[in-house]
């Protein structure tokens, strides 16, 4: 994990380089399956209910949730700002990535912190629309949409807080100095995850918010 | 460090013993009337799964392993070192025999290819009309069976149910709707046809016929728990008259003992019932 | 860990990071092993283990043959065999040939591409640590089921393809699922660590001139093995992370009830248990490509078609998952489109086993016990192949599919294949890592009994598969005609612990003996031969420069003017042991307690989550994700090498 090892090795590639790539790669797969088994699901307007009533079973494109009309289950416009501001924090991480990379130190702070921050924004949006839902009697167990639903964006939830603890750790990093433009592949790292994320919360949103069966 | 001896002799004597316990070991399915031998097919279903099994792969599979084989056994004794300092030729390869040892089996293996899909489709037909028409619910650790053509309906209309033995006559085709109460089991006898798995939430449909009146065993053929191993079932194929007869008598039954009664119910089926369970699935809901 | 307790309070968290690494390196004895990250001690560490774990395996699986020996044994009830026989094909695969192969690429993997270690040594250590949490806590589950002397066994119940709905609470009551989930997740995690570290390794960190054709055949399928890992574990995690909200936080994505399909978890299964099938396989095929050559003093016979055979498994085996799947009803056309594809993907093993053929033949050969247990997984491998073949002609599987017949044809290919091969891996380079010899004749009788044995039991499993014995049956009826064939098979089982138990006894004597395998002993081809036996901490004194495939070789034989190939009489290239002063400016990584600390933090969080509604398990859960954040921090801060 030395800095030198990026001076000789086979490819050229720095091994941590190629290890977050490899990573990545293996995350798609990962959230391919939680959306696969989402997209599996999303089909089944009616499953045959075999215990309890009709309601229970059904994926709520119906807009029923324990038998009460709901009238648009999705705030869309409330999740579009939400993505816009997690779209942005790529923008931010971009922006933290030139400073170091241009030893500008004050500017990796503002943006690392800008990141870091957008993060927690989109995350609070978040905690706020599984509140919403839980509200209207939506839950992990209610039916399979409550199932599939909170277990991808949860996922997804879990993988920006971590980026949000990184993003954190590498301020304090760089707050006491020790992000020195040398160092610049740490912020890269961290903005290649950063933007995967991003990019993973595009699909989701696509296929569960915009693309409604 | 001494070379091991292992004497031609030897060698030639292992693999002729292995090829003799082979034949043995074989050679006990083709003749034996074992109540679940497969080889000993007794309807159309079952007959076809061996016959593309004895014919198309156990011939040319055995007939590859013993050429292989006994190049190999026979480079291990030609080739062994004599001295310790003999250094053989050092050859790299050989692109042409690449190209044929590729393309060859390749070709083989697709001819291969020809009556697998041509018995897929045909096991995979729906029933013929005429086809009598059960329906097979897997619960923890029992079948049961009921007879879905309405002639063979009760009083009420229900169709009649049996569990663990269920009859069929000879010579007519049965259509098999297969469902699961509870977790998955598998359907299966195997003198009269492979296995058909019960999906718990979705029906699957089989077909199968008995050549010979007989009393044909099978079991559960997927892990379903505690008692897996008693979840047998016996299938009776009888002459059409000694069916009808059986069935008429079992009818008879059913009317005096009244509707909905749960007395040859499963001892340990789930609480809600059999019929709650298989009962709702939609038809043909087959998506996965 | 004692070290950090008893420090005196620092002043800064990185200064206390430096004061345990300083100790960690003055630690002699065990705490040496437990900081080390050096990849041969790992590799050890994983070795030995996962034989530890494959006596625990084999006792089960002996179990298993003597409930069955007879019609209506009663050795063992249902509920027992059943919890066995799900940990017996685990523990098998999980715990040992997934291991014993990791084990190889550790000890292999930086000596055959002429590097000093790994490309992340800690995560190397961390991928072990993890591996023997996982293991552990999975095998703990065993202690939950009540009183375990009075037969009260706890463990996961499900068979180890844990098909739903059968896992899930309805069903399955008590926790051994859900320690069967956490563990094959945490276990999950070691493979996949251990997957980047190996890709990134072989990718980076080759000696000069190592091109990607010109390395050992067992690093091409470390490679694609690792590759396989990679993309297949994220699967299999989050089939395990359904099932685990759905036992633990009662969600539904196999509930039946409320509509859940059960086959969402056989594609997701298969669609990680088929590759899975080839990471067992790969790294044994990759140490018979190393075995063979060496021991018949021939390069490997067609060596890129070898290495392409093996991507070409690799990339097939994405697409016959449903092969497990033929009788559920996936309709005539799925099961056509996976039967043709099932029956192509024999055409790249058979590239294989006739380059080995190739190999031999011409050859000079030595019909020693590293070689033996080569040309046994060759043999035991085709039958294995051509009942694989058996099983791709869709219609008679529905007649095998879930017998016997498959049960003898995944062990004549995981065991008769990958197990004889890593015996053969074993005895190959136990003297480069000992240095010393396993004993030949305990060898010799060490592979005749097992081979004899592995016929024993799993030929006669074929035939009863045929007459119709299904599998994960704890008794049978008599009647059946099961009843001699299964008495063979138990013997034969009984042929192999005997066996297994010659090994032990060759170990303990080997490594008793005085006598000292120099650093060549076989006449090897690759680099791993170049240095001495056991290889030094940093392995290569001056980092090789490769010229051509089997480097090794070419630096030990010339040809002469007529072609054929001459030993370089004077000195040779072997090793320089008297400079031993000089190797100060070799800086290898220190040690580190942090991927232990780390790794044991996980087994925490599982164990608090699986009874988190039972009694208050936060303060354990607290302690778990402290332990693996703290050690991710220590880990990340601490300089890698003075």
């Amino acid at each position: 994990m030395s800095h030198a090892d990026a001076l000789h090795t086979s490819t050229g590639l720095d091994n941590r380089k190629l290890l977050m790539w490899l990573f990545l790669a293996s995350e798609c797969l990962f959230f391919g399956s939680l959306i696969g088994a989402y997209l599996l699901y999303r089909g089944d307007h009616e499953v045959p209910c075999v215990a309890g009533e009709l309601s229970a079973c059904v994926f709520p494109t119906d807009r029923t949730i324990n038998g009460v009309e709901y009238q648009g289950l999705f705030d869309i416009p409330f999740t579009s700002v939400s993505a816009f501001v997690l779209l942005m924090s790529s923008v931010t991480m971009v922006l933290a990535l030139a400073a170091i990379q241009r030893g500008n130190q004050r500017g990796l702070l503002v943006w690392l912190f800008a990141t870091a921050f957008l993060g927690i924004v989109f995350l609070s949006g978040q905690a706020f629309e599984f509140t919403e839902f839980n509200e209207h009697g939506l839950s992990l167990s209610t039916n399979l949409f409550g199932t599939t639903f909170f277990v991808l964006t949860g996922f997804h939830g879990a993988h920006v807080t971590v980026g949000v603890l990184i993003l954190l750790s590498l301020w304090v990093m760089a707050a006491r100095g020790r992000l020195t433009q040398e160092k610049s592949l740490n912020v890269e790292l961290a903005g290649l995850y950063w933007h995967f994320v991003d990019i993973v919360w595009i699909a989701i949103f696509t296929l569960i918010y915009l693309i409604q069966p | 460090m001494k070379l091991p001896r292992l004497s031609t002799r030897t060698l030639v004597l292992l693999s002729l013993l292995v090829l003799l316990a082979a034949a043995l070991l074989l050679s006990g399915c083709g003749t034996s009337d074992l109540p679940q031998n497969t080889f000993a097919a007794e309807g159309e279903v079952a007959r076809k799964q061996r016959d593309i099994l004895i014919y198309w792969v156990l011939g040319p599979a055995a007939i590859i392993f013993i050429v292989v084989e006994g190049l190999i056994v026979y480079a291990m004794i030609r080739y062994r070192r004599k001295s310790d300092d003999e250094v053989p030729t050092q050859v790299h390869g050989n692109t042409r025999m690449e190209l044929a040892w590729t393309i060859a089996p390749a070709i083989l293996l697709l001819v291969l290819a020809v009556p697998v899909v041509e018995g897929i489709a045909d096991l995979g037909r729906s029933p013929r009309a005429d086809a009598l028409h059960i329906r097979v619910t897997g619960l923890q650790w029992r079948w049961q069976f009921e007879y879905m053509d309405p002639e063979y309906a009760n009083a009420d209309g229900e169709p009649l149910r049996v569990f663990d033995e269920v009859h069929i006559p000879t010579k007519r085709e049965i259509g098999l709707e297969i469902l699961s109460a509870d977790v998955l089991h598998s359907f299966w006898v195997p003198r009269l046809a492979g296995k058909q798995d019960a999906i718990a939430g979705s029906t699957r449909h089989m077909w199968l016929n008995a050549d010979r009146p007989g009393s044909y065993s099978g079991q559960c053929a997927e892990f379903c728990g505690l008692q897996h191993a008693d979840m047998r079932l016996t299938m009776v194929a009888q002459e059409e008259n000694e069916f009808e007869e059986w069935i008429q008598g079992e009818l008879a039954d059913d009317a005096g003992s009244g509707p909905g009664d749960s007395a040859d119910g499963p001892a340990n089926g789930p609480e809600d019932g059999p019929a709650n369970g298989p009962g709702a699935p939609a038809e043909g809901s087959n998506g996965e | 860990m004692a070290g950090v307790v008893t420090r005196p309070r620092p002043t800064s968290i990185l200064e206390a990071l430096r004061g345990v690494r300083q100790q960690a390196e003055s630690y002699q004895g065990i705490w040496s092993w437990i900081a080390t990250v050096d990849h041969k001690r790992i590799g050890m560490m994983y070795g030995v283990t996962a034989f530890c774990f494959f006596l625990l395996g084999g006792v089960e699986a002996l179990l298993i043959r003597l409930q069955l020996t007879t019609a209506n044994g009663q050795v063992l009830d249902p509920d027992q065999y059943n919890r066995i026989f799900t940990m017996h094909g685990t523990t098998m695969i999980f715990l040992v040939v997934m291991p014993l192969s990791a084990a190889f690429f550790n000890l292999l993997v930086p000596l055959m591409i002429g590097a000093r270690d790994v490309a992340f040594p800690r995560l190397n250590a961390f991928s072990y640590w993890v591996f023997l949490g996982g293991g552990l806590l999975m095998n703990a589950s065993f202690f939950t089921g009540g009183n375990i002397f009075q037969g009260e066994l706890g463990a996961p119940d499900g068979g180890w393809f844990g098909y739903a709905p059968l896992t899930l609470n309805r069903f399955s009551a008590g926790e051994g699922i859900d320690y069967w989930a956490m563990g094959l997740q945490i276990l999950g995690i070691a493979s996949m660590a251990s997957g980047f570290n190996f890709v990134v390794t072989i990718l980076n960190m080759r000696a000069p001139g190592m091109t990607l054709l010109r390395m050992p055949l067992f690093i091409w399928m470390t490679l694609a093995t690792s590759l396989l890992i990679i993309f297949a574990m994220p699967i299999i995690a989050v089939a395990l992370f359904e099932l685990l909200f759905d036992r633990l936080f009662e969600a539904n994505y196999f509930n039946t009830l409320v509509g859940g399909r059960p086959l969402l978890w056989q594609h997701m299964f298969w669609l990680f248990g088929h590759p899975e099938v080839y990471i067992l396989i790969l790294p044994a095929m990759g140490i018979v490509s190393e075995v063979l050559p060496t021991f018949s003093r021939k390069p490997l016979f067609g060596y890129p078609f070898v290495v392409f055979s093996g991507i070409a498994i690799a990339f097939m085996s994405w697409g016959v998952w449903a092969h497990h799947m033929y009788t559920t009803g996936l309709g005539t056309v799925a099961n056509s489109a996976f039967g043709v594809s099932t029956i192509l993907i024999a055409v790249p093993t058979g590239v294989k086993i006739f380059n080995w053929l190739g190999t031999i033949w011409g050859g000079s050969i030595r019909l020693v016990t590293p070689f033996m247990f080569s040309m046994g997984f060759i043999t035991m491998f085709i039958i294995g192949g051509l009942t694989g073949v058996m099983h791709s002609i869709v219609p008679s599987d529905y007649q095998q599919q879930d017998t016997y017949f498959v049960v003898a044809h995944f062990h004549q290919v995981l065991m008769g294949g990958a197990i004889f091969a890593l015996f053969s891996g074993i005895y190959y380079w136990f003297p480069k890592f000992s240095g010393k010899f396993l004993n030949e004749k305990l060898g010799q009788l060490h592979f005749w009994l097992m081979f004899i044995g592995f016929n024993l039991t799993f030929q006669p499993m074929m035939v009863l598969g045929l007459l119709g014995m299904p599998r994960r049956i704890y008794t049978y009826e008599e009647g059946l005609g099961w009843e001699v064939l299964n008495m063979i098979a138990t013997a034969g089982a009984f042929f192999i612990a005997t066996s297994v138990l010659v090994f032990i006894i060759n170990v303990v004597v080997s490594v008793r003996s005085k006598e000292r395998a120099g650093a060549d002993p076989w006449d090897g081809r690759t680099l791993e031969w170049s240095v001495p036996s056991p290889p030094p901490p940093y392995d290569f004194e001056e980092i090789p420069e490769v010229h051509t495939r089997d480097e090794f070789w070419h630096r030990k034989y010339v040809e002469d003017e007529t072609g054929r190939m001459v030993p370089i009489v004077a000195g040779g290239a072997l090793q320089e042991e008297e400079h031993e002063e000089e190797h100060q400016h070799i800086h290898m990584p220190s040690p580190s307690y942090f991927p232990i600390i780390a790794a044991m933090g996980l087994p925490l969080i599982a164990a608090g989550l699986i009874y988190w509604e039972w009694i208050n398990m936060l303060p354990l859960i607290a302690v778990g994700a402290a332990m693996v954040v703290v050690g991710i921090y220590g880990w990340a801060l601490e300089p890698e090498a003075e």
